[in-house]
């Protein structure tokens, strides 16, 4: 070998450390950021599936983003599945970890039950839901049979779609946020929850005034990575609804695909897919400043 | 006083009781309806009773449709056996060389040393903000770029490394291992390899178990990736062809059922004898991340 002589031993061992890490590298590189370069190229032409790269549209595809109708409804129906979603979850996925925080055999079988759920495959949840829901024979029509109340349409229904998916999906969820407030409450010290005893605080005050301030960053967490994931919702409405009725369950990331696939359209997919994503890493920065202010 | 204490623990045990239904009763709905005659399932459903999930009939002519043993699985073109082998081969595979792969990325991070070392982890690291199903559609225009749609490859080469997985097993590395092992077996000639094989890894066991298993479940459960990456109903995984053809229709609730009891079960079970393992990985998520 030639080269031996100008490769000293130093260099020879920063490059076999090297080699550990270039595989990942190489996979982040070719499946995480290339993916972004070739949305924002395929955003600025007219390009399909079928017909390949064709005339260079510029900014086209932007804006006709501002005059597309849909595009905002889907925007406005990502953001009410939002809404209806993490808040709830959060709430209840914190009562829950309240409730079954001592460790016994009855809190046991209960917390393997919630997570149960969450190792499931969402399209599989998606098609059990949707036949619970379905409006003639569904397992929810017969509970409100036994209830006495009338037949309820609710994948139907323009009002009750997206709460109903929304439902299913805190329903999944849920065991997702409560692990991570288990293990948050797990982390405060006993000494606190004794000395307010001592000081004659009830339960909500001790709620108020220790649990909740001392879970705040990890609230946060949830909040964050609940809304990210959130926002990104396509499973459900794939299988329950189809975007319906009326779009009044087509989210960004069905309408995404809806443009790419169904419309063959993968130039406008893509600039909406590209303004999705610099949506989400302004939410993600904001609320990083907002933890971290918070610290 | 003794009177009262009975009273709570009632109460508790009706609190339990009712969560556990919520959250189990789709699962118990499903399996008990897959191992019933088909015409029992709508008949039963209302009014609410015990036989509105207990089966009369009991058989399993709806796996055995969905599996394609009979005339009637096979005319309908069911072949659920070869869907869920791939759904095993594909998310086998990932695990495998995630184990391999980011191990030996972490261990680079974690014990290392490198020039400008911290600029690769944050190139790393920021591709925790890239959203995941809305560049799904991108991610679909380079695997076709590389000729890959349709393939196996498709649906592992993706996710053979996963900066999670890297991120957790670094916490994992610097955590547990004193850094005079490494240097001792290093004075000792032992090469990176051999010490990441016989120092690091020895150690890291709770973070790879914890790992693989995150990971097994993050490939048996994708389902739009899969969705667009194949169209080959051969190759394709479970979920799909499941929401393909029993999802759209649903004129047969029992191969539904059937079909879901399928996909379900692998990874509940699993879930169940490795509980700790998987509480750990996402309670780690939360408290250190």
């Amino acid at each position: 070998m030639v080269t031996s002589n100008f490769v000293t031993w130093r260099q020879k061992r920063l490059a076999l450390a090297f080699l550990f890490v270039l595989p990942a590298l190489v996979n982040f590189a070719v499946f995480r950021y290339i993916p972004i370069y070739k949305a924002i190229v395929a955003s600025l032409y007219q390009y399909s599936l079928l017909g390949g790269f064709g005339e260079f549209v510029g900014l086209a595809h932007y804006l006709r983003m501002l005059d597309d109708a849909v595009f905002w409804r889907s925007m406005q129906a990502t953001g009410w599945y939002v809404l209806y979603k993490v808040p709830l979850q959060i709430v209840l996925s914190l009562g829950l970890a309240l409730l079954l925080e001592r460790q016994t055999t009855g809190t046991a079988i209960v917390r393997s039950a919630i997570l149960t759920p969450m190792v499931t495959s969402v399209i599989i949840v998606s098609i059990i839901w949707s036949m619970m829901y379905h409006s003639q024979n569904g397992l929810f029509q017969s509970v409100l049979m036994a209830l006495n109340l009338p037949k309820m349409a609710f994948l139907s229904d323009v009002n009750r779609a997206m709460p109903a998916i929304a439902v299913m999906m805190i329903w999944k969820d849920i065991g997702f946020s409560f692990i991570v407030f288990v293990a948050g409450l797990k982390g405060i010290p006993e000494v606190y929850y004794e000395a307010a005893t001592v000081d004659g605080a009830n339960p909500w005050q001790i709620l108020r005034s220790i649990t909740i301030p001392l879970l705040r960053p990890i609230m946060m967490f949830v909040i964050v990575t609940q809304t990210i994931f959130s926002f990104q919702v396509f499973v459900p409405v794939y299988q329950m609804s189809q975007g319906g009725p009326l779009d009044s369950t087509k989210v960004i990331v069905y309408y995404i695909y809806q443009q790419g696939f169904r419309f063959q359209d993968m130039g406008y997919a893509s600039a909406i897919s590209v303004v999705t994503l610099v949506l989400l890493l302004i939410v993600s920065w904001v609320q990083m400043r907002l933890i971290r202010t918070d610290e | 006083m003794k009177l009262q204490r009975r009273f709570t623990i009632l109460g508790q045990l009706l609190v339990y009781t009712i969560l556990a239904a919520i959250f189990l009763m789709p699962f118990i709905w499903i399996v008990l309806g897959s191992v019933r005659a088909e015409n029992e399932i709508l008949k039963y459903l209302a009014p609410l009773s015990f036989r509105t999930f207990v089966p009369i009939h009991w058989t399993v002519e709806s796996y055995i449709t969905v599996m394609g043993w009979n005339a009637t699985g096979r005319a309908a073109g069911y072949n659920f056996g070869r869907n869920m082998l791939n759904s095993f081969f594909v998310s086998t595979a990932v695990v495998v060389c995630s184990l391999l792969f980011n191990t030996m990325g972490a261990y680079f991070f974690a014990r290392l040393r490198f020039p400008k070392k911290s600029w690769l982890l944050m190139f790393v690291l920021a591709t925790f903000l890239i959203p995941f199903e809305a560049t799904m559609i991108p991610l679909y225009m380079v695997i076709r770029d590389l000729h890959l749609e349709n393939t196996y490859w498709a649906l592992i080469v993706p996710w053979y490394a996963s900066p999670f997985v890297i991120f957790s097993l670094i916490q994992f590395m610097r955590e547990s291992i004193p850094y005079e092992l490494d240097e001792a077996a290093l004075m000792d000639g032992a090469g990176l390899g051999r010490i990441l094989w016989s120092i690091i890894v020895p150690n890291t066991i709770p973070g790879l178990v914890t790992n693989a298993l995150l990971e097994f479940q993050f490939i048996w459960n994708l389902f739009y990736w899969p969705l667009i990456a194949v169209s080959d109903r051969t190759i394709q995984v479970l979920p799909v062809v499941i929401a393909g053809t029993l999802g759209q229709t649903q004129q047969y609730w029992g191969r539904t059922f059937a079909g879901s009891a399928l996909a379900t079960l692998p990874v509940v079970i699993i879930f169940l004898l490795l509980q700790r393992y998987y509480v750990q990985g996402i309670a780690n998520t939360g408290v250190k991340g």
